[in-house]
């Protein structure tokens, strides 16, 4: 009983653990966005970093949930409406835009010459 | 005869016969400008550096195979800070299932080689 308990525990804590790892990726992405000029950045970057690290040694699973639905709401409160995607990336501007052509389709090299073959 | 032929004339489709131009190998042209992929040296190189210039690795420490967290002793947010800086120094984007997998930096120069779109 206790040994299926604290794998569920333990795989409970695994999942709250990649969730703040994602979470933290992406207030990070958003940080970069908003802070476009590096020191600002920086600056702001180590303010998230000491939000992250206040909390990070509470133990009691229900706490950290909600803790991470509270980082998660202030996360979506703050993203960037026009964050910076790299261009070939899903949401970028150069996604889909010149997808590679059927196979056997060549250019003749013969501008001009058409008439004299 | 001489209409056969004349009509013939009309209705052959001319062959273009590129006679000295042509080589064995038909080069292809591709639509796209992804023939400059990174050497696997170049690729180690620079994901060294970046891991080098975090203020929190010993430099000393680093080589090809260390684990972000057993070897260097990073915390799992500092790993996901190098992951961006990976990011950020290859121009690439990763989906952030993968970000997470990546924990060493012998992961994170094979994912950057394997990508296609590393520059």
């Amino acid at each position: 009983m206790s040994g299926v308990s604290s794998a569920a525990y333990f795989a409970r804590r695994a999942a709250q653990k990649e969730r703040v790892r994602i979470l933290y990726r992406r207030a990070l992405k958003d940080t970069l966005n908003w802070a476009v000029h590096r020191h600002i950045f920086y600056r702001d970057a180590s303010d998230l970093r000491e939000k992250f690290n206040a909390n990070q040694d509470v133990e009691d699973v229900d706490r950290i949930d909600k803790l991470i639905a509270h980082g998660e709401a202030e996360y979506d409160k703050w993203r960037h409406p026009d964050p910076y995607i790299v261009p070939w990336a899903p949401g970028g501007s150069k996604f889909c835009r010149n997808p590679t052509p059927p196979a056997g389709i060549e250019i003749v090299y013969n501008y001009g010459q058409e008439d004299n073959p | 005869m001489a209409l056969r032929n004349a009509l013939l004339r009309h209705l052959r489709v001319p062959v273009t016969v590129r006679g000295s131009k042509q080589s064995p190998i038909r080069f292809i042209r591709a639509f796209s400008s992804h023939d400059d992929h990174l050497s696997k040296q170049d690729v180690v190189d620079r994901v060294l550096d970046v891991v080098k210039s975090f203020p929190k690795v010993d430099p000393a420490k680093v080589t090809p195979d260390v684990h972000f967290q057993k070897d260097l002793g990073l915390d799992s947010l500092d790993t996901v800070e190098i992951v961006m800086a990976i990011e950020e120094e290859f121009k690439l984007e990763i989906p952030d299932k993968e970000a997470d997998k990546i924990d060493s930096c012998s992961l994170a120069i094979e994912y950057v080689f394997n990508h296609p779109m590393s520059s």
